[in-house]
């Protein structure tokens, strides 16, 4: 955790204009309970399409929200204007809210004051990259597809965000987050080829190593692709295609859900319900991944275990239902890693070597549930999907739907490599392995 | 309204009082605006353009009979952009203040020279007279006047009526309105400031049988008006009918997987126009600018005028100007004057949604007016317009009639579309069998799959103008960073022959 204020102007709200701020706050506010919760963010993504810049931008964005409460009414007001007035007139308005608001029986007072973790969540060589950083990672990615006379087409976004979380019962807690991104789609002719980065640090994105994967794997698919009817199919899922099917799994883990039995999980807590050999933990302070210190609601984050040895052992729980439960502290789940025994080598090239015959799947797109009992999702594949014969890519293939619930391929798994990082348009950023799985059920087939 | 309305003129920064910060001084937006636009005649930009916007947005929402959320939030900020050899720049804050303006107006200019540095074609903007124009929208009930306790207790009753339907283990309901008090001025010249309000409220009821459970769902649209809207719904004459179609939904068979005559509901059309007409027909997307995100389109410049998207039954048109709906703001975020026309005529592909830059691509003298950015932080984007499949002549008893075996779908369900739009896949809020011209009883887990061009060339049959419905868009994403688009979708009934439907379970 980083408690230095930043240098940068716009001046960031730094850790003692955040307490300046809560305790102005507080002093001013006639609620029992009365919490707020700071996002200030400073940063800028730059855009391209075509090999050039088609958007570039850069902003300033601070809010902070109050929420007040008397008894078990609550309210909540929200504002980008940090003038005392302003601020003061946000007080009221939660003031005003929680005084005509009927009883809430699931009202709990903010958290107190805790421990959290330091985490390294502040990279300066993030923070101080603006415009001109992102425009020479842009420019790179754009020169080498035009040197292969491909087209582009990406972004380049960098930040850093104040977030601050306070209330009267003590708590106080204040943390600056960067966070870099990076993503390219390579078109040659009809195909595409992609590949994506986040990282707290923007000189881990890998601009160069990244393009030229999206650069092979457009060149791969540009000869005609090869439509092969729908049906089941063994796939090699990349760790993108993986993080899309797991993270529709990690959001339907509320608890609330499970206890009114509107959840896929009914039934299966303490149950086997993927591959044995694979174990979901929580990883705040792993460097590849977004990890920070505190939720919203001012909760520590925790290292834990969610899925062990392929067995369900922890659901998503809200502080209400956690205290109906006597669950304390509540696991969070910000920075997921699934991880197997013994896998089958560490790139996906590996599990590639070993199929006889199979689709290979880049990432997914556009990925919904259509049965929430029992987790069936849709989908599309895309940029870049090939068969593979004796061990290696023959062909680039139409893109299939798909129609499959993770809860059973995730069953059918073959083989796995170590875990890699893997971030989408849809889904945060996780460590996943790439899967070797059967009987993989597209059930139906696209024009390109 | 008056520029400079719902600035609220108080004290200094409260952390700048004795840390330095951020604001010294309480302008009005007009003085912000000119400030803006002299520093960017000063740097010689071809074009640039202001947005001061303050949103007001009142969230109330109820789960299971209790009240889980009320949230009343203020956004305000600025938003600069610039054209600057050829390139564009943005920059955009919310301090607003003296100081800040000529930091994020240079900004913007310093991002359009690095922008331009990597330029291949320079960017041209499209003509459109100077407007200067105030726009406000038609309300008898200010939703912001309404009390509170009003709200809950409308809320709170209709989950009371939803829940006692037995088997009903879970509800949901809400009321939203926001209002954008916004002033948008550009270096042409041109001057409009905007009082917009949006409306409007749902609920749900999930129920629990035989280890599965199935939510029906009811919303009034989205729409530009006051309170009123709300008033004028019988919340409490729907919540029992809900409630029960949610068991019925919940016990109700499967269907084998086949083909089936549809007949879709105007709400369950209002997400499948959305889908698989209205993205392919952003002329961005069919130009590459999303290619890496959003997608692209099978709608290709060089198939307008000469591809037959749908039967001789579908006209899809986009109207920008009729009251009340989403997209008719009067003008867009280039300041161009909404508009009226058309994306398919008789069956045929013949219009884009544009902006003033992507126009001049496809030899259209003035953009169509769908360039709409999402708040003062965004940089506005083509966006999908108001497009709305034209009524027919038939009653929908006449296009159920004809149906032998096939499924009647009201409502949102379960949508996904490849990146070119062709291959979708539906499902829905409500499931009926029709057999031999009657709807028979409730089914469940239906889901419909297509391409694009096949699908709307299997309609045949359209409802008249007295089963028009409207539904509204807030959450359509594009962009990056990624925007939520605001229009509209009015349909009748249309009917669908012979299309391929699973079922929706991983048996599948």
């Amino acid at each position: 955790m980083t408690t230095q204020p930043s240098k940068l102007w716009p001046k960031m709200t730094g850790w003692e204009e955040f307490h300046f701020l809560t305790d102005f706050v507080l002093e001013h506010s006639s609620g029992d309970h009365t919490s707020l919760t700071l996002y200030d963010q400073h940063g800028g993504t730059t855009r391209f399409a075509n090999n050039q810049i088609v958007q570039n931008v850069d902003t300033r964005r601070g809010s902070l929200a109050v929420t007040v409460a008397f008894g078990r009414r609550h309210g909540t007001a929200t504002t980008t204007d940090f003038t005392a007035g302003a601020v003061q007139d946000t007080l009221k308005r939660a003031e005003h809210i929680a005084r005509v608001s009927p009883e809430d029986p699931e009202y709990l007072p903010p958290v107190g004051p805790k421990q959290y973790l330091s985490l390294p969540t502040n990279r300066p060589e993030t923070a101080v990259a603006g415009p001109a950083r992102r425009l020479e990672y842009a420019r790179e990615a754009v020169s080498q597809c035009k040197m292969e006379n491909l087209n582009s087409a990406g972004t380049v976004s960098s930040s850093l965000t104040a977030v601050g979380v306070a209330a009267n019962t003590g708590l106080l807690a204040y943390e600056e987050r960067t966070e870099a991104r990076f993503s390219l789609t390579v078109q040659a002719d009809d195909a595409t080829g992609w590949a994506a980065a986040a990282h707290r640090s923007i000189d881990h994105l890998k601009v160069q190593e990244r393009t030229l994967t999206a650069i092979e794997k457009a060149k791969r698919g540009a000869d005609e692709p090869k439509e092969l009817e729908a049906g089941r199919y063994t796939v090699i899922l990349e760790p993108a295609a993986v993080a899309g099917l797991l993270s529709w799994m990690l959001w339907m883990l509320d608890a609330k859900s499970f206890d009114k039995g509107t959840s896929p999980f009914v039934g299966k807590l303490g149950q086997r319900i993927i591959d044995r050999r694979l174990t979901l933990r929580n990883q705040p302070d792993h460097a590849d991944l977004l990890g920070s210190g505190f939720t919203s609601d001012g909760l520590p984050v925790t290292e834990s275990v969610w899925i062990e040895g392929g067995v369900l052992k922890q659901l998503m729980y809200d502080r209400f239902t956690a205290r109906e439960h006597g669950i304390e502290p509540i696991a969070t789940l910000e920075s997921p890693c699934l991880s197997g025994e013994r896998p089958a080598g560490s790139r996906v090239s590996d599990l590639i070597r070993t199929t006889q015959r199979g689709i290979l799947v880049t990432n997914f797109w556009y990925i919904r549930t259509v049965n929430p009992t029992d987790l069936t999702l849709t989908g599309m594949t895309r940029d870049g999907t090939f068969l593979v014969e004796n061990g290696e890519i023959v062909t680039a293939v139409r893109n299939f739907r798909f129609h499959e619930s993770p809860l059973r391929a995730f069953n059918q798994i073959d083989a796995f490599t170590a875990p890699a990082e893997a971030v989408t348009s849809e889904t945060g950023k996780l460590l996943v392995p790439a899967m070797r799985i059967h009987n993989f059920n597209f059930s139906s087939v696209t024009r390109f | 309204m008056s520029a400079g309305t719902g600035y609220t003129e108080y004290g200094p920064d409260i952390c700048s009082s004795t840390l330095a910060s951020h604001i010294m001084t309480t302008p009005q937006w007009d003085e912000l605006a000119d400030l803006a636009l002299t520093r960017l005649r000063g740097a010689g930009v071809e074009y640039g353009d202001v947005r001061v916007i303050d949103s007001a947005t009142q969230t109330i929402r109820g789960e299971d009979r209790r009240i889980a959320k009320i949230r009343e939030g203020s956004d305000r900020g600025i938003g600069i952009r610039v054209l600057y050899r050829g390139a564009w720049g943005f920059a955009a804050s919310s301090v607003l203040s003296l100081e800040e303006i000529p930091r994020i107006a240079d900004q913007a200019v310093d991002i359009a020279k690095g922008s331009a540095s990597l330029a291949i074609e320079k960017v041209h903007l499209a003509h459109e007279p100077v407007h200067r124009d105030s726009i406000v929208t038609a309300h008898r009930v200010d939703p912001f006047t309404v009390p509170l306790e009003e709200k809950t207790s409308l809320l709170l009753e209709i989950m009371d009526y939803v829940h006692r339907q037995h088997g009903i283990v879970r509800s949901a309901a809400s009321l939203w309105a926001q209002r954008d008090r916004k002033l948008f001025v550009s270096t042409e010249g041109s001057h409009i400031d905007y009082d917009l309000l949006a409306v409007q409220g749902d609920f749900s009821a999930t129920g629990l049988y035989d280890g599965r459970f199935a939510t029906r769902s009811f919303t009034t649209p989205h729409l530009r008006t006051g309170y009123e809207l709300i008033t004028g719904t019988n919340f409490l004459a729907e919540a029992p009918r809900v409630a029960t179609q949610a068991m019925e939904k919940v016990r109700a068979p499967i269907i084998d997987s086949g083909r089936y005559d549809l007949v879709l509901d105007p709400e369950h059309l209002s997400l499948t126009m959305h889908e698989s007409c209205g993205h392919p027909s952003e002329l961005d997307r069919a130009l590459g600018y999303e290619a890496n995100y959003a997608g692209t389109s099978f709608l290709t410049p060089d198939r307008r005028g000469n591809f037959r998207y749908g039967s001789g039954h579908v006209n899809l048109v986009a109207d920008n100007t009729e009251p009340e709906t989403l997209a008719a703001t009067g003008y867009d975020d280039d300041g161009v004057a909404c508009q009226k026309w058309d994306i398919v005529r008789d069956g045929m592909f013949v219009g884009y949604c544009t902006n003033r830059e992507v126009a001049l691509k496809i030899n259209e003298g003035r953009s169509r007016g769908s360039n709409r950015a999402d708040s003062w932080s965004s940089v506005p984007i083509v966006r999908i317009a108001n497009i709305g499949l034209e009524t027919g002549g038939a009653t929908l008893d006449e296009l159920l009639s004809d149906v032998k075996r096939g499924l009647y779908i009201e409502g949102h369900g379960s949508y996904s579309i490849d990146q070119r739009r062709y291959n979708f896949q539906f499902g829905g809020d409500a499931f009926w069998l029709i057999e031999n011209g009657r709807r028979t009883h409730m089914v469940r887990d239906v889901i419909y799959h297509g391409i694009t061009p096949e699908f709307w060339n299997s309609c045949d049959g359209i409802a008249d103008r007295s089963h028009r419905r409207r539904y509204g868009f807030i959450t359509c994403g594009k962009g990056q960073p990624g925007q939520s688009g605001w229009m509209t979708h009015a349909a009748s009934h249309a009917r669908f022959r012979q299309v391929q439907v699973i079922q929706g379970g991983a048996q599948t």
